[in-house]
């Protein structure tokens, strides 16, 4: 058990972030056209370095941890793949980027690179997932579109471990399971639980929750049998596709946006709730166990942030509102109001792998949010969702 | 030529309607509102024993949903206010809490319908906010998140 780890990065939101191998660089956009890379020094995090192509907002940033390339999506409908080479002037190495022929016709959403990092998928809101992969011959990495049966955006994909499977959630309100098989890449998939013949295009599964909702994020559990995804409608579900048997788990608070699987029976989930969330069990069910942000320890520690959490109706809002009504005042009387018990402050958009204390089973992730921050948490440190969070009142 | 208020998504072959989004009612609407006046009945006889988590069940289970079914909803709309109407302000908390979480989204989809639709029947305003009040804070912000994005409108 130890506390978080929290470092302000930024000013701004961070849209995304991605670590590299050893997780002492870490690659983040800070809501507009650039990727920006901090470098550990001490206990702090100096930007180093700034790569600049895109022409729009960067959406997505993936950091493969062996071959060390970063790949990028943005809303200019392009992916870029960045790779270490020298300088030809300086010798120093630089960070180069390839062009990505994505053919698609609206922005890039989400990119992964696949576990053997020859392939990478990039969903897009052209209602098609980008497959690509390098061709030698002319040093570009080309696409190949999974298309059917998509309807609307696609906002996140996760790769099986088998290097072929592909989950993909979409605004169409449906987390889908595909295959991403490339002749020239990939050897020929032995058979998992989710089919056994798959040509590029099979749809292995099509998944989602009852009361609908975009599914904004998918992922593979470590062994890559169980699918689990969270959608606009603040459930999260946990697909067992043997039966196929379906855990739909809906919580009190506001929607999750992103997630990860940090053993066979566990994974985080995070989103506009502005904390990261425990979720754990079994083919016999599934059940929120609490929070990695214990608000009891942060509430001693600010005094002033108000006992609520994001989302409840009896809010400082509402309470400016109620006071303004029945009593005629006007304007807030405490700044402090304003200060959430969470450690982010805002939305988290992305929750990552950080470090693994055995094979699969991680022992801590890294998150970043609206509020501009980066904060690595403990995944044991679990404690109970405080008072009104818990699952019977809000 | 306003040209912000053509209707792109006519041009679109590929557009993505509104029926695609959620799985129809396998039931008939002749059946739909056949259910939803048997139920109304039901709900009237368990009231008349002052059973009101009971005929909040009968009346928020399998309530009917889609295109169609015009009567059917607004009948039982009808029904899930006249036990809104007849549950005292103090018994609501219980109320609630006995409901399953089904119900608890259900019984949200109603208070917004009938908030959406004020001096419609018996619809009281006051009323209505009294629930919602009791109800999110006892099934939570996610239960209103879930009224928003569920498809299936009642």
């Amino acid at each position: 058990m130890s506390a978080p780890e929290v470092y302000s990065i930024a000013k701004t939101p961070v849209t995304c972030h991605a670590f590299n191998a050893d997780r002492s660089q870490v690659a983040v956009s800070l809501n507009d056209n650039n990727v920006q890379i901090y470098s550990k020094q001490g206990k702090e995090w100096i930007l180093s370095e700034t790569l600049s192509e895109h022409d729009k907002l960067i959406t997505s940033i993936d950091w493969a941890p062996n071959s060390n390339r970063i790949v990028t999506a943005s809303q200019d409908r392009n992916a870029y793949v960045w790779s270490l080479s020298p300088d030809p002037l300086t010798g120093k190495l630089v960070w180069k980027p390839t062009l990505v022929l994505l053919r698609i016709n609206r922005a890039a959403t989400f990119v992964r690179w696949s576990p053997n990092e020859d392939k990478f998928a990039v969903a897009s809101g052209a209602r098609a997932i980008a497959i690509c992969s390098f061709d030698a011959e002319n040093n570009w990495w080309v696409a190949r579109q999974l298309k059917k049966p998509i309807r609307s955006t696609v906002l996140s994909v996760d790769w099986h471990p088998n290097n072929v499977l592909l989950a993909a959630g979409s605004a169409d309100m449906k987390a889908r399971v595909f295959s991403a098989y490339i002749k020239d890449v990939d050897k020929r998939p032995s058979p998992t639980i989710w089919g056994e013949k798959l040509p590029f295009n099979t749809i292995c599964g099509e998944y989602s929750s009852p009361a609908g909702g975009w599914v904004h994020a998918v992922g593979f559990s470590p062994s890559g049998d169980v699918l689990a995804f969270a959608s606009h409608d603040s459930s999260i579900s946990i697909v067992y596709p043997g039966g196929p048997m379906v855990y739909n788990i809906r919580i009190s608070s506001l929607p999750y946006v992103t997630l990860t699987w940090t053993s066979e029976d566990a994974l985080v989930a995070a989103g506009h709730d502005c904390q990261p969330v425990v979720f754990s069990g079994s083919e016999q069910g599934w059940a929120l166990i609490g929070t990695l942000d214990d608000t009891t320890a942060s509430s001693a520690k600010a005094p002033g942030a108000r006992t609520g959490t994001v989302g409840r109706l009896n809010s400082t809002a509402f309470n400016t509102f109620r006071n303004a009504d029945t009593r005629g005042h006007t304007g807030g009387d405490n700044a402090s109001d304003t200060e959430l018990l969470t450690v982010h402050q805002n939305t988290i958009t992305s929750v990552r792998p950080y470090a693994y204390s055995g094979e699969g089973v991680m022992d801590r992730v890294s998150t970043t949010g609206v509020d501009g921050k980066l904060v690595i948490w403990d995944v044991n440190a679990v404690s109970a969702l405080t008072g009104k969070m818990g699952g019977l009142r809000v | 030529m306003s040209f912000r208020k053509i209707d792109i998504d006519a041009y679109d072959e590929d557009v993505l309607l509104e029926s695609e989004l959620c799985e129809p009612d396998p039931r008939d609407p002749a059946q739909v509102l056949s259910d939803a006046k048997q139920k109304q009945a039901a709900v009237r006889s368990t009231l008349a024993k002052g059973d009101i988590p009971g005929a909040l069940g009968i009346a928020l289970d399998n309530t009917p949903y889609g295109p169609n079914v015009e009567e059917a909803k607004n009948l039982t709309l009808q029904t899930v206010v006249s036990i809104l109407n007849s549950t005292k302000s103090s018994e609501i908390n219980n109320v609630v809490k006995a409901l399953s979480q089904d119900a608890q989204d259900t019984l949200m989809k109603y208070l917004y319908k009938g908030m959406g639709m004020p001096g419609w029947g018996d619809v009281s305003g006051s009323v209505l906010l009294g629930w919602h009040e009791k109800l999110t804070e006892i099934a939570g912000t996610g239960c209103i998140v879930r009224v928003m994005t569920d498809r299936r409108t009642v």
